[in-house]
C-alpha cells in the first residue's frame, strides 16, 4: 500500500471511530458529567471559593457550553490519534494476526489493544469525574497513568515476540508470563493518591459510562480500519509454487 | 512425483516515514486530548496560556471521559 494512502485510511478511520466515541459519549456521559460538576459548585459555594449569584451562572453557562461543544472535536482528535498507534501496530502485525480478512484482523487487534492498554490501566487508575482529584497531583496522576499504559502495551509485545520464539504447544505461555507480569505491575504500581469524594454510586456510574464509550471507539476503528484495508490494500495476491 | 503447492502471500508494507508521521499524529494528538494544561498556546500568548486553559476547556469533557487525570 503507498505511504500517502495508508497514511489517509488511517486518519480518517480514526476521525471517524473518534466521532461516534464523542457522540456517545454526549448521549450517555455528559449527564454524569454535569451532574459531578453540580456537586463541585455545591463545594465552591459552601467554601466561600464562588458566590451563588447571575454573575457565577452566566461564566458557568458560557465554559460549560464551550466545554460540551469541544466533546466530538476532542473525540476527532484523540480518535486520530489511538488510530495513528492502531494503524502503525496494525500493519507492522497484520500477517501475524488470525483471520481470513482485514475486518476480522482489524477488530482482533482492536480488542487486544482496547484490554491491553485501556481496560488494564483502567483497572488500575479508573476514569473519575469532575469533583474528584486534586489540581496538585494531576502530574503524578498523568505520570502514572500514561506509565502504565506503556509498561502494559510494551509488555504485551514483548511477552508476544518471546512467545513467536516457543513451539506451537507452548505459545500460552508468553499469555502466562504477560498476566505475571501485569498482575505484578498491578500491585507495584503506587495507587491514585487522591481521595474520592464525589457519591459513589455516580462515579461508578460515570465509570461505566465511560468504559461504554471507549469500547465504542475501539469497536468502530476495528470496523473502520478493516473495511478500508479491505477495499484499498491491493497487495494480496496468490502465487502458485511448484 | 511433482508436489503442487497453493500458497497464499500476503503482503504488508509501509514505509517507515509512513510510521514516523502517524506516530508524531499520536504524540500530538495524545498530548492535546490529554495532557496539554496551557503548553501549547503559551508558545504564542505565554504564561497568559496557563490561566486560561483554552485547549484543557475544549477537551475538558472528552478528557474525563476518556479516562484522563484532568484536574
Amino acid at each position: 500500500m503507498k505511504s500517502a494512502l495508508f497514511i489517509l485510511i488511517v486518519i480518517v478511520s480514526g476521525a471517524l471511530a473518534g466521532a461516534i466515541h464523542g457522540t456517545v459519549n454526549f448521549a450517555i456521559v455528559e449527564p454524569y458529567l454535569d451532574q459531578a460538576i453540580g456537586i463541585e459548585n455545591e463545594n465552591l459555594f459552601a467554601s466561600g471559593e464562588e458566590d451563588d449569584n447571575p454573575q457565577f451562572w452566566a461564566d458557568y453557562e458560557e465554559y460549560r457550553v464551550w466545554q460540551k461543544s469541544g466533546q466530538v472535536l476532542a473525540g476527532i482528535i484523540l480518535g486520530v490519534a489511538m488510530g495513528s498507534l492502531f494503524g502503525i501496530v496494525y500493519a507492522l502485525s497484520r500477517n501475524s494476526l488470525p483471520g481470513k480478512n482485514d475486518v476480522t484482523k482489524s477488530v482482533i487487534l482492536a480488542g487486544i489493544m482496547w484490554i491491553t492498554i485501556y481496560l488494564i490501566p483502567f483497572l488500575k487508575y479508573p476514569a473519575n469525574p469532575p469533583t474528584v482529584g486534586d489540581a496538585e497531583t494531576v502530574v503524578l496522576r498523568s505520570i502514572l497513568y500514561i506509565s502504565f499504559i506503556a509498561i502494559s502495551g510494551f509488555g504485551a509485545f514483548v511477552f508476544y515476540k518471546l512467545s513467536q520464539k516457543l513451539e506451537k504447544s507452548k505459545k500460552y505461555l508468553g499469555l502466562v508470563g504477560y498476566a505475571i507480569f501485569i498482575i505484578t505491575a498491578f500491585f507495584v504500581m503506587p495507587e491514585n493518591p487522591d481521595e474520592i469524594t464525589a457519591p459513589m454510586n455516580l462515579v461508578n456510574e460515570f465509570r461505566l459510562m465511560s468504559v461504554l464509550g471507549v469500547t465504542s471507539f475501539w469497536i468502530s476503528i476495528g470496523i473502520i480500519l478493516g473495511l478500508f484495508w479491505n477495499k484499498f490494500d491491493n497487495s494480496n495476491s496468490s502465487n502458485g509454487y511448484t | 512425483m511433482s508436489k503442487v503447492q497453493q500458497l497464499s502471500v500476503s503482503k504488508t508494507s509501509v514505509s517507515k516515514v509512513a510510521i514516523l508521521v502517524l506516530a508524531i499524529v499520536f504524540a500530538a494528538g495524545l498530548f492535546v486530548v490529554g495532557f496539554d494544561q496551557g503548553h501549547i498556546f503559551s508558545i504564542v500568548y505565554g504564561e497568559q496560556a496557563f490561566v486560561d486553559l483554552t485547549i484543557h476547556e475544549l477537551t475538558h469533557d472528552m478528557r474525563h471521559a476518556a479516562g484522563f487525570p484532568c484536574h
